[in-house]
């Protein structure tokens, strides 16, 4: 964690060496304007850095849309530092299709924050703006590969920010031997400790791996044996966890022994001596990004704009890894962890595993009513 | 309007009726309130689910289809879910009226002078959040929880009863549970309208503790039975902040659904076909209910 906060320091301090020097310079500027003004009567042209409000004196209001938590200041440090006078409130959505209503009917937020998989409606439905990267300072840290994720049909509608792992989370002492497989969540022999995400989407996911189906063209009698395969495990579920903060008590009271999970309830449980594995599934891990977009309806474009560069900022970006156990799309904070239960969570050392792990594909509005809808239908089944 | 009464206007002539303008202030903020709070969303959620999807501008007319409610008609689990719902909301409402009636009674005829104190003991929980008296129940019920350990320190059971929590039956403990304390007030205001003579009557007539309970007290109280009854109804058929707590997989009900196609789904148009079959469901039970016990005939007698 030191180096992260000792790097930002030295940036941040030579940051506000540029400022105060940019401030001198227009301040000299300001002052020597007038001596030659009322000579000729005509008022001089502001230059360039004159139009350029300093950041410390940049004032201004701007809400994010985001979950709950997100708020934490360890999640927005950089701007803070940077932007002191800019009012930050915050709007929160309990999930994706919560987030995507509220920007939907209207929310006025600048910035909203969801996850891969849900990106493609609001580019179909306008509610999105297109990032002029070109302003954004920190852009250059973030791979590629990540950048690929928040562009549709070419464009760049989002900045990603934050990601992790699905996997299989299970308790070494209660599970005879390494699981392997996704189908373990299906495995009648953990019957009463299993415990699913509740959410339809990840069911098909996880069948489709399973049975090596195409999660992008999964057909009507799929979604069928997806459904039936899903009523027969229901049974099977301690109970479903909505939030990884439910997840977490069912496996550190042993009443879960196997659960689908992310990797911040692994190194979660790891911290707190649980004896717990996160499964390297032979079908592949599952991998999900988090992105922010600017509305489409934002009046405060730029400011918006400069939140999302701070954002991606070095410290800002490390205290995702470092106090939350995400990974970030800083790939320089990516690169710099020493710590061994992170390096264990991201399976830093595991060259291969990037390659071999799904990320998740971008949903259309049929396939989200449709496999929501399937979800139900287990749910009401019991 | 004081001139007028002066100059012998007769009473039918004069401009309003002060009784009447007071009337209308009076209903006036509720009743705008009402309209721009409950029916309108009201409305607009009918309005919704006539929707194809929410594709598009939300206040913009669009073409009515009835592919939801078709939908809905079709899906056998979710009219199972309704059926259940209603039925768990039956049972609740029951358990939690029946429960309510003899804290109620005590409070009316023999708490005394304490009367006061041990009713505002009863509207303590109110003061805690809702969700923590859920929480409370999965303490009690949980595999390591107050019931499991005093049933294993006991030697009555060696391993912890899983059964507890997360089935139907922690649903609808937990809510009898939340439910007592509303149930009893509207118990309590009937009762504290018995005249007391009543039961003194009775009694000079011969008629047994029991018998004046029968046919003297329980009846007088029927209108707060019946409210309180409703009262545990209502809300119950559509609830569902319990089941997500303590329901687990197989405690999910009506409620749940229609939460999961508007939080989780993004399908407002389905979800809002969902809820207004709920509310017109609820509405017509009710109103076969009042129909068959008609409180206006207990009042009058």
């Amino acid at each position: 964690m030191q180096p992260w906060r000792s790097r930002s320091a030295v940036r941040g301090s030579l940051g506000l060496v540029v400022v105060s020097l940019m401030a001198v310079a227009c301040g000299g500027g300001a002052s020597t304007a007038p001596s030659s003004a009322p000579t000729n009567g005509i008022t001089p042209e502001p230059t360039a850095e004159a139009t350029e409000v300093p950041p410390d004196q940049l004032t201004g209001e701007l809400t994010v849309l985001d979950w709950s938590g997100y708020d934490a200041e360890d999640f927005w440090t950089d701007f803070k530092g940077t932007y002191p006078n800019v009012e930050l409130g915050f709007e929160f959505g309990i999930s994706d299709a919560d987030i995507y209503g509220k920007m939907k009917g209207g929310s006025a937020a600048d910035v909203f924050h969801p996850y891969t998989g849900w990106l493609q409606f609001y580019v179909d439905e306008g509610l999105v703006a297109e990032i002029d990267t070109s302003k954004l300072t920190n852009w250059d840290k973030v791979p590629d590969s990540f950048k690929a994720i928040g562009q549709i049909d070419g464009v760049q509608y989002f900045i990603p920010w934050d990601w992790g792992f699905s996997s299989i989370l299970y308790r070494t002492d209660k599970v005879t031997g390494e699981v392997d497989s996704w189908d373990a969540l299906l495995d009648p022999a953990y019957d009463g400790h299993v415990s699913m995400w509740d959410d339809g989407p990840a069911a098909v996911t996880v069948s489709s791996y399973i049975h090596g189906y195409d999660e992008t063209a999964i057909t009507d009698d799929q979604l069928a044996d997806i459904k039936a395969e899903w009523t027969a495990q229901a049974p099977l579920n301690v109970a479903y966890w909505a939030a990884e903060s439910d997840l977490v008590p069912l496996m550190q009271s042993g009443d879960a022994w196997v659960a689908y999970a992310w990797q911040g309830a692994y190194a979660t449980l790891l911290g707190e001596g649980v004896p717990v594995a996160y499964a390297n599934p032979t079908e592949g891990r599952n991998s999900w990004v988090g992105v922010y977009g600017i509305s489409a309806s934002s009046p405060n474009y730029d400011l918006a704009l400069k939140f999302l560069d701070q954002k991606l900022a070095d410290a800002t970006s490390a205290n995702l890894p470092n106090l939350y156990y995400y990974g970030s799309a800083n790939g320089d904070v990516m690169a710099g962890i020493t710590d061994e239960t992170l390096k264990e969570a991201f399976s830093i050392d595991d060259p291969d595993i990037l390659e071999t792990t799904n990320f998740t594909p971008n949903l259309t509005a049929e396939q989200r009513d449709a496999w929501t809808a399937m979800w139900a239908e287990v749910k009401a089944s019991q | 309007m004081i001139l007028a009464r002066r100059a012998g206007a007769p009473q039918g002539a004069r401009p309003a009726d002060p009784r009447r303008r007071t009337f209308w202030i009076l209903a006036l903020p509720p009743a705008l309130g009402l309209a721009l709070f409950l029916v309108a969303p009201l409305l607009f959620m009918a309005a919704l689910s006539f929707r194809t999807d929410l594709s598009g501008t939300l206040l913009a007319p669009f073409a009515p289809t009835l592919k939801h409610y078709a939908q809905l008609a079709s899906t056998a689990p979710f009219l199972r879910s309704l059926g259940l719902s209603a039925l768990t909301a039956l049972g609740v409402a029951a358990a939690a009226t029946a429960l309510a009636y003899p804290l109620a009674y005590y409070l009316a005829f023999r708490a005394g002078r304490r009367a006061a104190f041990y009713l505002v003991l009863l509207l303590v929980p109110f003061w805690t959040s809702y969700l923590l008296r859920v929480m409370a129940w999965k303490l009690m019920l949980g595999g390591e929880g107050v019931i499991n350990s005093l049933l294993m320190s006991a030697g009555i059971v060696d391993e912890p009863i899983a059964a507890l929590l997360y089935n139907r039956g922690a649903v609808i403990v937990t809510l009898v549970y939340v439910w007592i304390p509303f149930a009893a007030l509207p118990i309590l205001a009937a009762l504290g309208r018995v005249d007391v003579r009543l039961h003194d009557a009775a009694a000079d007539l011969y008629a047994t503790p029991f018998q004046q309970f029968r046919r003297v007290t329980l009846p007088l109280s029927l209108p707060g039975v019946i409210a309180a009854f409703l009262m545990v109804f209502i809300p119950t058929v559509g609830e569902y902040v319990t089941p997500l707590l303590v329901g687990g997989t197989s405690g999910t009900m009506y409620g749940n659904i229609i939460q999961d196609f508007f939080t989780r789904a993004a399908n407002w148009p389905y979800g809002s076909a969902l809820a207004m079959v709920m509310l017109v469901g609820t509405v017509a039970l009710v109103a076969v209910g009042l129909r068959l016990v008609n409180p206006r005939r207990l009042l009058e007698r």
